[in-house]
C-alpha cells in the first residue's frame, strides 16, 4: 500500500502552465492598461505634429474635444461595471438635462441649473428601479425608456429648439441667468483651462472616489462581478442599480447641460451618438461588457485615448473615411489587447 | 368550454368591427391604382360641389393663391410663396465615369452632382392635370425625418396649405429609409391628390417616385436633391440650390481674401448632396476664379461644435498663418465650434463663411465673429413647393425644377433676415 502511494503520479499530475504563457507584455498591459496605449499615442503625435503637441492650445484642444465625453463616460462607468453594459437612454437624459434648464432659466442659473441636474437624477432613479427591482433587461429598458422620453420632449416643445435668452423673460435677473448659462461652456481659467475640461475631471475624481473608496463601491464590485452571490450575501442590490443609474443620470445630465449651453440651444437630438461614443471610452478603458472589471481611472484614460487619436489624424490630414477606418482598427485594436491579457492572466 | 366560445365571439365580433369602421375589404379602396384615382376623382367631385362647381373651384383656386402668394410671409418677413427660378442645365464635358477621374477643384467633375441632368425622353406618363382648381385637394407630405428644421417647414407647408385651401397629412419616418418606403405605399393606399416627398436618400428616391407615378399620383419633390434617373418620375422638384448659393458665397468670400490665401472647409455628412454641394462647390469655384487661393483641407467632423472645434484648433496650429478662411456646411453648432477655435487661438483674421442661416449663425454675424452665410429658407422652401403644387391643380404649366431665392448675409444686411425662422 505505502509503495502504491510513493509512486510518482507521472501520468495523472495536474501542472496549472497558465503562470508560464503568461508574457511580460500582458503583464505590464494589465498593469497599466489603456495608458500603455496613451503613452503610445502622445509618441505618435509628438512625432506627427513636429514638437507643437504639448503647446498649451494643443493639449486645452483636446481635453476640451473630450470634455463631453469624459463627464458621460464617469457615469456610464457604474453602469458597465454593474453589467449592464451601457445605458441607451443617455441621449435623452442629455437632452432633457439642458431642456429643463432653459425652460426654468427664468428662476435663476443656479436653480435651472439644479433642476436641469435632478432631471437626469429622476431618469436614473426610474431605470434604476425598474432594472434593479423588477430585473428589467437593462437594453431593452433604457431603449425603450430613451424612445419614450423623446417622444415625451417633442411632444411638450413641439419639436422645436428651445433658446435660453429666448425663453428668459425681460428682466435683467433672467437675461443675466441666460448669459451665464450661455458661458459656462465658454470659460477659460488661465487662458487655456475650460471649464468643462475641470468639470470633466472633477466628475472623474468623484466617480473614482465613490467607485474605491465607499461602502457602495465596495458592494458594486460584487454586485458586477455575480449579482446572485451578491444578492445572497445580504446586498441590496436594488439600492446598488438605483444608485448606479442616479449617478449616470447625473453625469448624463451635467454634460446635458454643458452642450446645451455650448450649441446655444436645447432640443430633442442634443446628445444623439453619446451612448456608444461613450461606451467605447469606457471600453477602451478597459471595462468589461459583463460587468465587474474596470476603473474610472481607466476609463478617463480610454477617453484621452479617444480626443489624442482625433488629434493625430487631423494632425496627419486623413480624409473621412481613412480616419473612420484608422479609428475603428485602433479602437478594436485596443479592445483585443484589453481581452488578450485579462485571458492570458485569467482574469476573463 | 363556454369561455373559449364566448372569447371567439368577441374576438370575431371585434374584428368585424374593426373591418367595418377601417372600411378595410371595401372594393374602394383596395389598393389599385385605379380603384384609388376614382375614389380620388370622387373625392375631387365633392370639394368641387362643396365650392361651387369645378369652374368657379378653379377661379376662387386661383384667386386663393394669388392672395396667398402676395400675402403668406416667412417670420423673417419675407414672401414665402415667391416664384422659383430655373438654371439652364450646360453640356456635361464627358460621361459619369470619365467626370469622376477630374481633380475635386475642377468643377466639370460635379456636373452630374450639381445639376439635375436627365433624359426627358425617358419620362413616365405623369397624371394630367385636372385643371380644376387647388381648393379643397388633399397632399400627402412625406418628410424625411424629426429636427428642428423639418418643424418649421411642416408648419411653413401646413400654413401654405390652409392658405390656398388645400389640406394636409404629414407623415414622418424619423429619417429611415425602410420607414419612408412604408409610409410611401400607406400614402399611395389613402390615394390623395398629391403626394410631396422629402427624400431619406437620394438615391433610393427613384424607386419611391417610380411607385407613386405608376399608381396615377402626383409627385412632387422637395428640398432634397434626388439622383438625376429620379425626375423621369417626378411631375416637378422644388428646393434650395445648394451649389449656386455656396458658389456665390465662395465668390463672396475670394473677394474678401484678395485673391490669394489658405481655405479649409468643414462638410455635411459624408456622401449626402450637401457634402458635395457646400464642399466641393465652393472649392471648384475658388479653384476657377481665384487660383491663388489654396484649398489646404477638408473634414468631416460632423455637427458637433466640440467636434469642429478640435478639428479647427488642430489646423491653425498645423497650417498657421497660411489658413485664412474656413468654409462650413452649417452656420449653427459648426459655426460656434469654429468661431470659438479662432477666438481661443487669438485668430480673428480667418474668415469664417457658412451655409445657414440660423440664430446661432446669425448672431455670430451680429457679432463680428463670423463673416458671412447664405440664405436658405426653410419656409419658403415648403411655400414653394406648395405653389408648385397649386398651379399644378390649376392646369398652369409648371418649371420641372426650379429653386427658391438666395442671398449672402453679412453683418450689413443681416438685421433683414431677423427673426431666424428656426
Amino acid at each position: 500500500m505505502s509503495e502504491v502511494n510513493n509512486k510518482p503520479k507521472t501520468n495523472t499530475a495536474k501542472v496549472d502552465t497558465r503562470k508560464e504563457e503568461i508574457s511580460k507584455f500582458s503583464l505590464i498591459f494589465n498593469k497599466l492598461g489603456i495608458y500603455v496605449v496613451v503613452v503610445l499615442l502622445i509618441i505618435i503625435g509628438m512625432i506627427v505634429s513636429k514638437g507643437s503637441f504639448f503647446t498649451a492650445s494643443n493639449i486645452q484642444s483636446i481635453l476640451e474635444a473630450v470634455a463631453l465625453i469624459g463627464m458621460v463616460a464617469s457615469g456610464l462607468t457604474f453602469v458597465t461595471y454593474s453589467g449592464n453594459w451601457v445605458d441607451m437612454a443617455i441621449p435623452l437624459t442629455m437632452a432633457a438635462g439642458g431642456m429643463l434648464t432653459v425652460q426654468t432659466i427664468n428662476l435663476g442659473f443656479i436653480p435651472a441649473l439644479l433642476i436641469g441636474i435632478a432631471t437626469g437624477a429622476l431618469i436614473g432613479l426610474t431605470s434604476g428601479f425598474m432594472i434593479g427591482k423588477f430585473r428589467a433587461n437593462a437594453i431593452i429598458w433604457t431603449w425603450g425608456f430613451n424612445l419614450l422620453l423623446s417622444g415625451v420632449i417633442r411632444f411638450v416643445w413641439g419639436g422645436k429648439q428651445l433658446y435660453a435668452d429666448q425663453v428668459a423673460n425681460d428682466s435683467e435677473y433672467a437675461q443675466h441667468a441666460a448669459n451665464t448659462f450661455f458661458s459656462i461652456s465658454r470659460t477659460y481659467i488661465g487662458k487655456y483651462i475650460s471649464l468643462m475640461a475641470i468639470v470633466m475631471i472633477l466628475m472623474m475624481v468623484a466617480a473614482w472616489f465613490i467607485h474605491t473608496k465607499t461602502k457602495f463601491g465596495q458592494e458594486l464590485k460584487i454586485v458586477g462581478t455575480n449579482y446572485e452571490v451578491a444578492k445572497y450575501s445580504g446586498i441590496n442590490c436594488t439600492k446598488v442599480m438605483i444608485i448606479v443609474y442616479v449617478i449616470n443620470g447625473i453625469t448624463a445630465s451635467t454634460a446635458g447641460i454643458f452642450f446645451s449651453a455650448l450649441r446655444k440651444t436645447s432640443s430633442y437630438e442634443n446628445g444623439t451618438g453619446y451612448d456608444f461614443s461613450c461606451l467605447t471610452a469606457v471600453l477602451l478603458g478597459g471595462c468589461l461588457m459583463d460587468g465587474g472589471k474596470g476603473s474610472v481611472v481607466g476609463t478617463f484614460g480610454g477617453v484621452i485615448a479617444y480626443g489624442i487619436l482625433n488629434n493625430i489624424l487631423s494632425w496627419i490630414g486623413l480624409g473621412t473615411y481613412e480616419k473612420y477606418l484608422v479609428q475603428g482598427v485602433v479602437f478594436l485594436f485596443i479592445v483585443w489587447l484589453n481581452t488578450y491579457s485579462n485571458r492570458k492572466l485569467g482574469k476573463a | 368550454m363556454m369561455k373559449k366560445y364566448l372569447a371567439v365571439l368577441l374576438s370575431g365580433a371585434m374584428l368585424l368591427g374593426a373591418v367595418s369602421m377601417t372600411g378595410c375589404g371595401s372594393s374602394s379602396s383596395s389598393g389599385s391604382g385605379d380603384a384609388a384615382k376614382e375614389e380620388t376623382a370622387s373625392d375631387s367631385g365633392d370639394s368641387e360641389e362643396a365650392s361651387g362647381g369645378g369652374g368657379d373651384n378653379l377661379a376662387e383656386s386661383k384667386d386663393m393663391l394669388t392672395s396667398a402668394i402676395d400675402s403668406v410671409m416667412t417670420t423673417d418677413n419675407h414672401k414665402m410663396m415667391d416664384a422659383g427660378s430655373t438654371f439652364d442645365v450646360p453640356e456635361a464635358e464627358g460621361t459619369a465615369e470619365e467626370l469622376d477621374k477630374l481633380d475635386d477643384s475642377d468643377s466639370a467633375k460635379w456636373h452630374f452632382y450639381e445639376y439635375l441632368d436627365w433624359d426627358e425622353a425617358e419620362d413616365a406618363e405623369f397624371p394630367a392635370s385636372p385643371a380644376d382648381g387647388q381648393n379643397g385637394k388633399h397632399v400627402i407630405l412625406i418628410v424625411h425625418g424629426a429636427h428642428a428644421w423639418t418643424t418649421c417647414y411642416q408648419e411653413a407647408f401646413e400654413q401654405a396649405c390652409d392658405a390656398v385651401g388645400m389640406t394636409v397629412d404629414v407623415y414622418d419616418p424619423n429619417w429611415d429609409q425602410s420607414t419612408q418606403d412604408g409610409y410611401v405605399d400607406q400614402a399611395i393606399n389613402e390615394a390623395p391628390d398629391a403626394i410631396v416627398v422629402i427624400p431619406v436618400s437620394a438615391d433610393h428616391a427613384a424607386q419611391q417616385f417610380k411607385k407613386i407615378t405608376s399608381a396615377g399620383i402626383p409627385a412632387f419633390c422637395s428640398n432634397t436633391l434626388p439622383e438625376a434617373d429620379a425626375m423621369n418620375f417626378i411631375l416637378a422638384y422644388t428646393g434650395p440650390n445648394d451649389w449656386y448659393q455656396m458658389r456665390n458665397l465662395a465668390d463672396n468670400l475670394g473677394e474678401q481674401l484678395g485673391g490669394e490665401g489658405g481655405v479649409c472647409y468643414i462638410t455635411h455628412n459624408v456622401g449626402t448632396s450637401p457634402y458635395y454641394a457646400r464642399t466641393f462647390g465652393p472649392m471648384s469655384e475658388l479653384a476657377d476664379k481665384y487660383p491663388n487661393i489654396k484649398s489646404l483641407d477638408y473634414q468631416s467632423p460632423g455637427f458637433e461644435a466640440a467636434a469642429v472645434k478640435q478639428v479647427v484648433s488642430d489646423w491653425i496650429t498645423k497650417y498657421g498663418d497660411d489658413l485664412n478662411a474656413i468654409v462650413l456646411a452649417d452656420d449653427s453648432d459648426q459655426a460656434i465650434g469654429a468661431t470659438e477655435a479662432c477666438e481661443a487661438a487669438g485668430r480673428d483674421d480667418i474668415i469664417i463663411v457658412a451655409a445657414g442661416i440660423s440664430k446661432q449663425g446669425a448672431e455670430l454675424i451680429q457679432g463680428g465673429k463670423m463673416y458671412g452665410a447664405s440664405y436658405q429658407s426653410c419656409q419658403a422652401d415648403a411655400g414653394l413647393a406648395v405653389r408648385t403644387v397649386s398651379e399644378y391643380f390649376n392646369g398652369e404649366d409648371i418649371a420641372r425644377v426650379s429653386y427658391i431665392g438666395t442671398d449672402i448675409i453679412t453683418k450689413d444686411n443681416v438685421e433683414d433676415f431677423l427673426p431666424c425662422q428656426w
